[in-house]
């Protein structure tokens, strides 16, 4: 208990630093461009454009307002994939510095995936521009889109912990990971619609029961796409998958933390 | 609380060396089927134990991968240790690397806040010490420009500025103020000063010696992870000097009896090791040059050869007492040897009189009876005046013009009569051209700024000028160059030149002197280093009593013996040692053809009291060496 208390309080301490860390990246990603933080808006907007007219009549067909049931399922998927990337290299990445200071190494994984996560906030604009222009509905539940957004962070946060740990002993991850992400991606519904693909029923199974993207995914559209609350299995498992990543993310990282110095 | 800052306590760090290259999962799997895996560990640190009170300064000495670094880290908690335990009290201030964690593509501004807030500090803290900080760093300039443009001097400034905000309780130093300007340095040195001042203990790792002397009290010395020595500041860095020299030494005498095994050509034969053949040898390796140093004589050193005898270092070929007026030079010398503040005051025997030399007030006083120069002036230039001497013939008429009858009769006649082996009369004039009298009570003999004689001998000042050269002793020069033509390039030829020229104009004359050592069982023989006997009946110019050369070895180590040497003049016949150059009409003439011959030879240098045949002291003989060979190298005087 004491443990958890002293941790407690030197994340409090450190909290400025991860403030400032996170601005850095926000700082160094847009320094010296014209439009500067307006691209954190536009940049989405504009896959988002190109991947709706590539898509919508590859397989949006049978699905309404399209663009914005792509947004919603590729701007969740966004977040966790550049979250949990950047998080995974945040040890081996500040290497010179932690040899040589004395600073909690899940700071910089912690502030890797909150630095993302103020992206997605960006990307949340885009979405709603997107959302008037092609006149959806704007429903109240839009308003329990954090609810999601937390889940999310404290998985990818429990994911970000595992991968980078794993990243500073063996650099494979980094590989082996990007083709996880490819299929990951292609087994989330983001493009398609889950209900209406036919033929391989045994894997809607899979991807509804095992697939922690989907649980988010699902959630997000059911607020913001469909207007209605979530049903409880994914809302429930939501919360439970994404503590559970964060045991594991943190029992691993915790586990190996004071290796690292040997490694990196 | 405890008065301890920091407490190690048996701590081990183990690093594991394959780690190093296992970094992908294909090797691991190789190396797990292998059972290769955990070995090739390697402790950085073996158990090492430390405790240092608060407000002390610490200085962590010992050679590249001693485990100095490794320690610090361990100390600031970025390592954590394999075995044992580390206890700190007070928070600490790491400037292990200075700017570590700068991102090169932030501003100068926002790098501080970054840099800060990696140590620790809160945001609210660094806008209150944000222009202390800036002020500090110099760098007001620069706030806005990326850091990745700063050269590293500017960087360190800023890491440093940064670092010392807050009076931590403890300050770890990294070897990090070695970039940076003078001024720069000198500012964080006050720095710590001040904040060594208000309690704050220090740890100091650095390469300059000297730093670490300064600025700590206590030290460490770690050597392959373990401690070697652990104590006093002074000590242990000079300790630890020491040994570095020595192992500088073995490498260098290594590569040396390398080189000497594959048989490699020497760049220079120098020709005995003597202070002028050691001197050059000195310049000459000192440029890159390889050495050959011979020697005829079963020792080094020459004439200036001294011969430690049961702690009395004897003086084998007479009296040598270093004297110049020459800074340089005698900074020089004071970097081969430590010299003690012996001062020449020899005294003269005459009879049962006993008077002070070189001729001055008390001699005078003793003579006469007289206390004021004035009564002094009067007596000689009476007694000079009653000689009626117009045009001196001989030594005697000379000497009697220039000083009067009683000094000449007690102080010079016999001296120099055994001097020459003849009678005064039978002396030619020229040999004194004028006798100094001084006219105060200073038995100085010398009237050089310096003075002194190497603690220790002679010989010892001579090995530090051969350190690094090969010698090889009851060698002839003539037999050596006959069985190996081919293994030098150029001589250094410190020898006898009319040997060199096989006596083809016949032999050069020296005076020459021949010693009887004794060793007898008193204290204190005579309680003087010299001693002259001025009086004709007596066989000996002069005794010598070696051990008050060194009144402070004596002092610190009594001898209930002591060693003497009896000096005669001889006659000098072909053969015998020779001493001093004879250099009348005849001689010099001789010289001058050999000097010719001397001239035409290629690849030969010529040097030294014999290799030219005239009387050098020993500070002429250095400078001598010393012009001679940046002649040689063509290197601007």
């Amino acid at each position: 208990m004491d443990l958890l208390k002293y941790r407690i309080k030197t994340l409090f301490r450190y909290q400025d630093l991860i403030r400032e860390l996170v601005s850095r990246d926000l700082k160094l990603k847009y320094r010296r461009s014209f439009l500067g933080y307006v691209w954190s808006i536009l940049n989405p907007l504009m896959i988002m454009i190109v991947l709706a007219i590539v898509f919508s009549n590859l397989l949006g067909k049978n699905i309404e307002n399209y663009p914005v049931y792509l947004f919603t399922g590729r701007l969740l998927f966004d977040f966790m994939k550049n979250g949990t990337t950047n998080a995974m290299r945040s040890v081996t990445g500040n290497a010179s510095l932690l040899r040589k200071v004395y600073v909690p190494k899940y700071i910089f994984t912690l502030s890797k995936v909150t630095s993302c996560t103020l992206d997605l906030v960006f990307s949340l604009g885009a979405m709603l521009i997107v959302m008037l222009v092609t006149g959806a509905p704007f429903h109240w539940h839009l308003l329990l889109m954090p609810l999601v957004i937390i889940q999310l962070y404290i998985f990818c946060v429990g994911l970000g912990f595992f991968l980078a740990q794993l990243n500073v002993f063996f650099r494979d991850v980094q590989h082996i990971y990007a083709a996880v992400l490819t299929a990951w991606q292609y087994l989330t519904p983001i493009i398609y619609d889950l209900d209406k693909l036919e033929g391989i029923p045994w894997l809607v199974v899979l991807i509804k029961g095992f697939n922690p993207m989907y649980y988010y995914v699902a959630q997000f559209r059911d607020l913001v796409y469909y207007g209605q609350f979530p049903g409880m299995r994914i809302f429930l498992g939501g919360w439970l998958i994404a503590f559970l990543m964060l045991f594991v993310g943190v029992w691993s990282f915790q586990r190996a933390k004071d290796k690292f110095i040997l490694y990196i | 609380m405890s008065k301890y800052a920091i407490e190690v306590d048996n701590v081990k760090i183990r690093f594991n060396l394959s780690n190093e290259k296992v970094d992908n999962l294909k090797e691991y799997a190789i190396k797990l089927v292998r059972h290769e895996l955990m070995f090739q560990e390697f402790f950085a640190l073996k158990g090492v134990s430390l405790k240092i009170k608060k407000g002390e300064a610490w200085g962590l000495v010992g050679a590249n991968g001693s485990g100095k670094s490794t320690l610090l880290k361990t100390i600031s908690g970025i390592l954590k240790p394999y075995e044992g335990s580390v206890k700190i009290n007070g928070s600490i201030a790491p400037l292990i690397e200075l700017g570590a964690g700068f991102d090169g593509d932030l501003t100068a501004r926002e790098n501080i806040y970054l840099n800060g807030l990696v140590l620790g500090h809160s945001r609210e803290f660094m806008d209150e010490h944000f222009d202390e900080i800036v002020e500090f760093s110099n760098l007001e300039n620069f706030l806005d420009s990326p850091v990745k443009n700063f050269s590293s001097g500017m960087k360190a400034r800023l890491g440093f500025s940064v670092a010392t905000i807050v009076n931590p309780d403890i300050l770890i130093v990294d070897e990090v103020l070695e970039v940076g300007d003078m001024r720069f340095r000198r500012k964080c040195n006050e720095r710590m000063q001040q904040m060594l001042s208000g309690g704050t203990t220090l740890l100091f790792v650095s390469h300059n010696i000297e730093a670490v002397k300064n600025l700590c009290e206590k030290a460490v010395w770690l050597d392959h992870g373990e401690i070697r020595m652990i104590g006093d500041a002074q000590e242990i860095c000079e300790t630890y000097q020491a040994e570095q020299e020595r192992l500088t030494k073995e490498k260098k005498r290594e590569h040396r009896e390398k080189l000497r095994r594959e048989g490699k050509k020497y760049d220079y034969l120098i020709v005995g090791a003597g202070l002028y053949g050691a001197v050059c040898a000195k310049e000459l390796t000192k440029r890159g040059k390889r050495c050959l140093v011979i020697d005829k004589r079963s020792h080094i050193g020459g004439n200036v050869y001294t011969e430690d005898v049961d702690g009395i270092q004897v003086h084998r070929y007479g009296a040598h007492i270093f004297h110049t007026s020459d800074p340089k030079l005698w900074k020089y010398v004071n970097r081969l040897a430590e010299f003690n503040n012996y001062i020449n005051a020899p005294v003269a025997v005459y009879k049962d009189e006993l008077y002070n030399l070189p001729f001055n007030m008390n001699t005078f006083s003793r003579l006469w009876n007289v206390r004021t120069p004035k009564e002094v002036k009067e007596k000689i230039a009476s007694q000079i005046a009653d000689l009626h001497i117009t045009e001196p013939k001989n030594l005697e008429e000379q000497a009697l013009s220039l000083v009067g009858t009683d000094v000449y009769e007690k102080l010079i006649k016999g001296y120099t009569e055994k001097q020459w082996g003849r009678d005064c009369k039978d002396l030619p004039a020229f040999i004194i051209k004028r006798l100094p009298l001084r006219f105060t009570y200073d038995n100085n003999y010398f009237n050089d700024r310096y003075q002194g004689i190497p603690i220790g001998g002679y010989t010892k000042l001579v090995e530090r000028l051969l350190e690094n050269t090969d010698v090889m002793l009851d060698t002839d020069f003539f037999a050596y160059r006959k069985e190996h033509p081919d293994m030098f390039e150029k001589v250094i030829y410190s020898g006898m030149i009319d040997e060199y020229f096989d006596y083809c104009y016949g032999h050069l004359e020296y005076r020459t002197v021949r010693f009887e050592t004794e060793r007898i069982p008193e204290e204190n023989y005579q309680g003087n280093a010299v001693v002259n006997y001025t009086d004709r009946e007596v066989p000996y110019t002069r005794i010598i009593e070696h051990k008050h050369f060194e009144p402070e070895a004596e002092r610190e180590a009594p001898k209930d013996f002591t060693i003497i040497s009896r000096e005669y003049s001889t006659e000098w016949q072909p053969g015998s040692e020779p001493y001093y150059p004879v250099n009348d009409e005849k001689n010099n003439a001789l010289y001058a053809r050999y000097r010719e011959l001397a001239d035409k030879e290629k690849n030969v240098i010529f040097g030294g009291r014999l290799g030219t045949y005239q009387y050098y002291d020993m500070d002429k003989v250095i400078t001598a060496a010393i012009t001679d060979i940046k002649k040689e190298l063509k290197i601007k005087v």
